[in-house]
């Protein structure tokens, strides 16, 4: 592949989510968003969030059900699973924030390319087929392209990860899959490729629009090697999102300091039981 | 603010950022339980240790090393919070004493309860109040940071060593003269070998006027007002000036002393007759020689005169300033190495006369930069005999490796203005009353006109002032070339 220098907006999205702690009735998380674009060499980028929540038992539903109004004008459908476990709330509310992020860039950027983390794959939980199709038929009508990265893959060819069979072959360049397929109810939205983009030794997993016609995804990379930074073979765009919006120490202490100022929530240390109970033998590596 | 850790007599507290400590600063741990507190001065500011922070710092900048803008959505301001915790404070401080019935101890063996301790700021007022450093003789030093003043009690003065010493420019001659000034408005004895001139316009105002000083200051320059008669002197005080100021040779000495007996009993002690004594002097060539070259020296000091109306100011100086109090400035500006030596001898001599005869009570001695005009024996006859008589030193210096060691250990005050050389502030940290991490770590910081003052006018708690303007000519002002550009 060669890279192409046209100018080509480049906007990247991700979000990320951290338990702040856990109360007698639930926990209280974190969540924040991150888009990032690259436009006339320039970075920018906006955060939403951080968003804190208290989840519970009792008003997981209402949480995630008033989000999904307020995002996506839509409620619970009849067949749809009563209520996500507790334990994943995070990260369904989570992909709440990044359905509707990537919902307003492929509504917004035109012409552009846009970025996700993770693959195409819909017809889960928290990435329900029509809301991921609707995303992408956004970004075709504003004659975008979405390309979804992978950090990591469980899929393999010949028992081996397609992103460690790496042909002979000078980077950059794009390894089409064929034959792969999905469990249902999971529907694969994309088409599969392996992404060597620089000579770093690292390739991903790449996810095209299957509606996008094959010449123009080529096309698409190639943009995406001329108009981006790929340090380590990943795209700089969506590298900076992941930052941005993961969490770091500082601001989870500066959250629990905001939570007891402004809730008066006294944070304590929850005894930790492997230790108490195993003393030094209580968590193998670490107390060796 | 909430206690960290201790060690040894460090403590660490976590400061943040609405807290506002700085070096210099002196902070209460109060334990209730123990019904005892630490008073502990910050000597050191630093950044916490909070995790994540290089994480926060680096991901705004992207490969290209530019910061990379944009926008937060933060509808709890959460950022508010995070610039808080970045900006939290570590405050090094060190442990000056412990508060415990109303009495300070220097103690720091005790550890405060480190989740129930109180830590405020201890302002200086309170601090003085505390430390009984209560001013029966007041002189005000200047402004402290919390906008107090810092008084010290003239008698904590007396019969100390004190060294004033920082860099270039920072205001060391200005706090000798107010301090100068300050003693003798209590009408105490004060001379002052003054290098450069700047002392002798102490009794007019910046506009030239005269101030309240001004019948109290009296100006000496050798050579014009200030004349020596042979026969005044004390035969100690003029072989003196020959072993040390002219470095005269054993055996010549021993003749100079025979011919001046000889001329003393037959009441001929003149240059004239001293000169003519030594030229017909039946003796070694070499010897005769060395001292008709001594002599020559002396007659042309211009600082000996036979005439007796010329040779008197310095006692009747004296004797004022006993009775009134006063300051003798002694103008070595324009005066040769050899000639300020001489004159250095002389005054020292005549002023261990007066004192062992107590014709003086005491003297305070403000010598600018000593090294230049005392002779090496002299140093520690400062500290130990001179002392005794009631010659109370200052030296004030920009070079404080001039000044010795044993000076230093036996300093009871120090007056420390900035210094950003490492090898000087090594030097001052050898003082015996006060600890090397306090004189680094603040007085590297001191802005000009700000001094730290260590000893027994504050009593052993270091604090930082800004030197209060006095309303007098100033002299000691460098001449610049490009003044008027500016």
């Amino acid at each position: 592949m060669q890279p192409n220098h046209q100018e080509t907006t480049i906007a990247a999205v991700d979000t990320s989510t951290i338990k702040i702690g856990e109360t007698s009735t639930g926990f209280i998380i974190a969540i924040r968003g991150a888009t990032t674009w690259k436009q006339k060499r320039n970075y920018r980028y906006t955060r939403l969030g951080p968003f804190i929540f208290h989840i519970t038992e009792e008003n997981k539903n209402e949480v995630y059900n008033t989000l999904e109004r307020a995002y996506f004008s839509t409620q619970y459908s009849s067949n749809r699973p009563a209520s996500p476990h507790l334990m994943q709330m995070p990260t369904r509310l989570a992909s709440l924030l990044e359905r509707w992020i990537q919902t307003m860039l492929t509504k917004t950027v035109s012409q552009g390319l846009i970025l996700f983390d993770g693959s195409l794959t819909s017809g889960t939980f928290d990435t329900p087929a029509q809301r991921m199709k609707e995303i992408l038929s956004n970004a075709r009508r504003n004659r975008s392209t979405v390309l979804a990265f992978s950090k990591m893959t469980s899929l393999r060819v010949n028992g081996h990860l397609i992103t460690e069979q790496l042909p002979k072959h000078e980077p950059p360049y794009l390894l089409e899959t064929t034959g792969l397929r999905c469990k249902p109810p999971m529907i694969p939205l994309g088409d599969v490729y392996v992404a060597r983009l620089n000579k770093a030794k690292y390739a991903f997993r790449l996810d095209i629009d299957r509606e996008i016609p094959l010449p123009h995804r080529a096309d698409a990379v190639e943009k995406l090697l001329g108009n981006d930074l790929t340090t380590q073979g990943y795209p700089e765009t969506l590298r900076l999102s992941h930052i941005l919006c993961t969490f770091t120490a500082n601001e989870v202490l500066a959250i629990k300091h905001f939570i007891t100022r402004k809730h008066g929530i006294q944070i304590i240390n929850r005894p930790d039981m492997h230790r108490l109970l195993f003393g030094p033998f209580g968590r193998g590596e670490f107390y060796s | 603010m909430k206690l960290y850790k201790k060690e040894g007599n460090i403590l660490q507290i976590l400061s943040f950022p609405t807290e506002n400590s700085e070096k210099g600063d002196y902070l209460l741990v109060e334990d209730p339980d123990a019904r005892k507190a630490l008073i502990a001065q910050v000597i050191d500011v630093q950044f916490a240790s909070i995790p994540g922070v290089l994480e926060e710092l680096l991901r705004t900048l992207p490969d290209g090393g530019v910061p990379i803008q944009g926008e937060d959505i933060d509808p709890l301001e959460i950022a508010s919070h995070i610039t808080y915790i970045q900006d939290a404070s570590l405050l090094i401080c060190k442990i000056r004493a412990t508060f415990e019935n109303e009495r300070l101890s220097p103690s720091s063996s005790w550890l405060p309860s480190r989740s129930q301790s109180n830590i405020k700021k201890l302002s200086v007022p309170m601090l003085l109040k505390l430390a009984k450093v209560e001013g029966k003789l007041p002189i005000i030093l200047g402004g402290t940071k919390d906008s107090s003043l810092l008084t010290i009690d003239a008698s904590d003065v007396d019969g100390t060593l004190n060294i004033i010493t920082g860099k270039k420019g920072c205001g060391k001659s200005h706090l000798s003269k107010l301090l100068m000034a300050s003693l003798i408005g209590y009408k105490a004895t004060v001379v002052i070998f003054d290098l450069n001139g700047e002392y002798t316009s102490i009794g007019m105002t910046s506009d030239g006027k005269r101030n309240m000083y001004y019948n109290k200051i009296h100006a000496l320059t050798p050579s014009q007002n200030f004349k020596v008669a042979l026969d005044q002197l004390h035969l100690n005080v003029i072989m003196g000036i020959l072993i040390h100021a002219l470095h005269l040779p054993g055996t010549s000495s021993r003749e100079f002393r025979r011919t001046w007996k000889s001329l003393k009993e037959k009441g001929k002690l003149t240059l004239y007759e001293l000169g003519e004594a030594i030229r017909d002097l039946k003796c070694n060539q070499h010897v005769r020689d060395a001292l008709s070259s001594r002599y020559h020296a002396l007659v042309n000091s211009g600082f000996f005169t036979d005439t007796p109306a010329e040779s008197t100011l310095l006692d009747e100086c004296l004797l004022k300033a006993k009775e009134e109090g006063g300051a003798i400035v002694i103008n070595l500006r324009n005066t040769s190495t050899i000639d300020r030596q001489i004159v250095v001898e002389y005054v020292l001599g005549k002023l261990v006369d007066a004192l062992q005869s107590w014709k003086l009570k005491a003297v305070f001695l403000f010598a600018e930069e000593a090294h230049l005009y005392l002779r090496e024996t002299y140093w520690d006859d400062i500290v130990t005999r001179m002392r005794h008589f009631g010659i109370f030193t200052t030296f004030i210096t920009n070079q404080p490796d001039t000044i010795r060691d044993s000076i230093y250990r036996q300093a009871d005050n120090i007056f420390l203005f900035n210094f950003t050389n490492e090898h000087d502030l090594d030097v001052v940290s050898r003082a015996a009353r006060v600890d090397a991490e306090t004189v680094r770590s603040i007085a590297r910081d001191l802005p000009p006109h700000h001094c730290l003052t260590l000893g027994k006018v504050v009593q052993d708690f270091p604090i930082v002032t800004r030197v209060r303007a006095l309303d007098i000519k100033t002299m000691g002002e460098t001449r610049l070339f490009f003044k008027d550009r500016n």
